[in-house]
């Protein structure tokens, strides 16, 4: 049998278990709001599509080896080319992290410009909130050995684009990751993470990530998940935004089995604008699930934001756009979209925007759309000699485009337009299954 | 003379919809034959049949272009095999860029000869000169297909596109419509360009002005689905005096 069910015995002895250090009171903590709610389940609104039966039963055999301390923490293997392949081809510093451990030894080597600091989580959290706000953000900070905590100082602007490079292979591990990023006042940094899996069997990655934008900072944040077709995630990402600051978030989701993105951006200060755009393509069996949330407590502030969907095979795609105006929040211009290419008949899509406004000088759209490719368009380039293949593979990629135009790292373009057009192609290929 | 299109006894429709009703048309290479009728009658259908929208259905007859079977082709092999259509209304297909569709229709037509592809710098050399020919901005070759074009630039747009693949057959379906008076020239000095011995042009048209410059061979009245009436040029003159009423009633008589 099938069950979300979070063994509350290998839990507790699990936490109890993991070394002791600055970590070990915010993981108690943690582990006391996680006992209570455990993992979610289809009787929660918010997860009615995407069922973390697998993941569960992963953390339930990982619980237990860590529980009996059989569970190495050091990561072991060498990484593959491949798997390097994007700090190769994105110029940026890059800190990688393998099996939910920082390369510590290669961040030492790094140099960082000044003004920018990036410390181990286990060695610099005793005055650093850890987000606990849902049962998997305290699943991942009762379980943490490890993570990345980036500080930029005030009226920095970083130049290099900081990279992270997020790969998990180790069958025998569940991994937690939480970065943590601050931008001091009116700061500047971009990040590009990528996040890789090897198809060594069923993995499960829980991350969360922290980010702490004050006063005019900027932040641009670009995510690619590549992961193999046996990888299951969920990520948070949940950003805080002050006063005239920007947030981007840039989120493309390429593999997995099955991916649940929630992401929540609060603006906490007038004049904060916040772009979230991302791309999700799913063929054969995948499932990917992107919850966002845009709070606005106070204006006037900006939101845009703009998803787009490609499914083929027997995939199930989940979009859910909250945006939330706080009563007196007047000066809100909030938008939101998303739009979905359905090749299959067999694949669905669940997309739902959701409003709920409590102010009353708002300005606020949405509109979701789903659709095929258009078949006067393939005629016409069928007509022009172009065999049907690639014509909808030009149509497709043109509807992808829309997202990787609003791409906002200009370093990471070609990289990602490459794997862009891979997975397009691989995906035109599932057609018929 | 060598034959470039036969169509015989062509019975099509969409759905339950007839819209050809046994239409009889040949055109022999080196000819450029005019198509006229009123509204409806069919002649869109016609072109979009030749070039293959699988959207027609055809009921009956048969459609063969230099000999061979034109409807047991694919649309994207019938266009390598040298099957133009030019749009009445060309698609406008944003995110695909246009010197990319143009470099890639060139390709698989070369491909198909079993020639060469076409290298970066021959096709930019060559798109360029054609378009100076059609005075059109080479910054047209980086936008989207169509996206965003004006009527009249989609119709040089599709001329461009014919310029580059040297069909055998051409078809042009209101090409003329939409064009100002300069456009109209240009347009058809880029069709007389194409006017040689081994090509055969057919020109869907309303207007006997596309026919000033562009002077036909043959002028055929398509009405319900049904070639009712052909002529030299001078039967596009009398239509512009008379209008189609004469030809229906000559026909119904
Ligand atoms: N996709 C379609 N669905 C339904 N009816 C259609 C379709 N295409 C064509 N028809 C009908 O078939 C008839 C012929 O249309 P067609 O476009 O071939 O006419 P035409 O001679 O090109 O007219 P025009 O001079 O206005 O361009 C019309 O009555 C039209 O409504
Ligand atoms: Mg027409």
């Amino acid at each position: 049998m099938t069950s979300t069910v979070i063994n509350q015995d290998l839990f507790t002895a699990a936490v109890e278990g993991l070394p002791p250090g600055q970590l070990s009171s915010h993981r108690s903590d943690a582990a006391k709001l996680f006992s209570v709610t455990g993992f979610p389940t289809a009787r929660d609104e918010d997860w009615k599509y995407t069922r973390l039966d697998g993941a569960a039963d992963l953390s339930n055999d990982w619980l237990a080896s860590l529980a009996q301390h059989s569970t190495s923490t050091e990561a072991s293997v060498m990484l593959t080319d491949a798997q390097l392949a994007p700090t190769q081809s994105i110029n940026a510093d890059w800190i990688i992290v393998h099996n939910g451990i920082v390369d510590a030894a290669a961040l030492g080597q790094l140099k960082l410009p000044t003004g920018v600091n990036v410390s181990l989580i286990g060695e610099d959290s005793e005055h650093l909130a850890l987000t606990t706000d849902s049962p998997m953000s305290a699943f991942n900070a009762a379980l943490l050995t490890d993570g990345l905590r980036v500080r930029v100082a005030n009226n920095v602007a970083v130049k290099k684009p900081l990279g992270f490079l997020m790969v998990d292979d180790d069958r025998s591990r569940v991994t937690q990751i939480r970065v943590v990023l601050e931008l001091g006042d009116n700061a500047a940094l971009r990040v590009v993470e990528c996040a890789l899996s090897s198809g060594v069997g069923p993995t499960f990655t829980n991350s969360v990530t922290q980010l702490q934008l004050a006063e005019g900072s900027k932040l641009d944040f670009l995510r690619l998940q590549n992961h193999a077709l046996d990888h299951i995630s969920t990520n948070r990402f949940v950003a805080n935004i002050d006063k005239d600051a920007t947030f981007t978030h840039n989120n493309f989701d390429f593999g997995g089995d099955l991916t649940r993105n929630d992401i929540v951006a609060i603006i906490e200060g007038a004049g904060a604008s916040v772009n979230l755009a991302g791309l999700y393509l799913a063929s054969g069996a995948q499932h990917i699930d992107n919850h966002t949330r845009v709070e606005h407590r106070v204006g006037p502030a900006v939101s845009h934001e703009e998803y787009r969907g490609i499914l083929n095979g027997k995939s199930r795609c989940v979009f859910n756009g909250q945006a939330v105006v706080f009563e007196g929040a007047d000066g809100t211009d909030a938008n939101q979209a998303n739009h979905n290419l359905l090749l299959s008949d067999q694949a669905e899509i669940d997309t739902k925007p959701e409003l709920e406004i409590y102010a009353d000088d708002v300005k606020c759209s949405h509109g979701a759309t789903v659709g095929q490719l258009d078949e006067t368009a393939l005629f016409y380039l069928r007509s022009r000699g172009l065999d049907t293949t690639e014509a909808r593979r030009l149509l497709t990629q043109a509807f992808a485009a829309n997202i990787l135009n609003l791409l906002a790292i200009d370093e990471a373009r070609e990289y990602v337009k490459l794997q862009l057009d891979e997975r397009v192609a691989s995906l035109l290929g599932d057609e018929r299954t | 003379m060598k034959t470039t299109l036969e169509v015989k006894n062509l019975h099509a429709g969409i759905g339950a919809t007839k819209i050809l009703n046994g239409l009889d048309l040949v055109v022999n290479a080196g000819e450029v034959h005019a198509i006229m009728g009123p509204n409806g009658s069919g002649k869109s259908t016609l072109a979009q049949v030749i070039a293959g929208h699988a959207d027609y259905e055809v009921l009956d007859g048969s459609v063969r272009f230099n000999g061979e079977d034109l409807l047991e082709l694919e649309p994207e092999e019938r266009a390598r095999e040298g099957v133009f259509l030019g749009f009445q209304y060309p698609v406008e297909i944003p995110g695909v860029n246009n010197a990319y569709l143009l470099k890639a229709a060139v390709n698989a037509k070369r491909r198909h000869l079993g020639l060469d592809e076409i290298d970066a710098f021959e096709f930019l050399k060559l798109a360029r000169e054609k378009m100076a020919t059609l005075g059109m901005d080479p910054i047209f070759l980086n936008r989207g297909v169509n996206e965003g074009f004006s009527g009249g630039e989609k119709k040089r747009n599709e001329i461009l596109q014919m310029a580059m693949l040297e069909p055998r057959l051409a078809i042009l379906d209101e090409t003329d419509s939409g064009l100002d008076i300069d456009a109209l020239k240009t347009v058809a000095a880029g069709i007389n360009e194409l006017r040689d011995p081994t090509r055969a042009i057919v020109l869907v048209t309303h207007y006997q002005r596309l026919l000033d410059y562009v002077e036909p061979d043959f002028v055929h009245v398509l009405s319900a689905g049904k070639i009712v009436r052909s002529g030299d040029k001078s039967l596009a003159l009398e239509l512009e005096k008379n209008g189609y009423e004469w030809v229906k009633e000559a026909v119904n008589a």
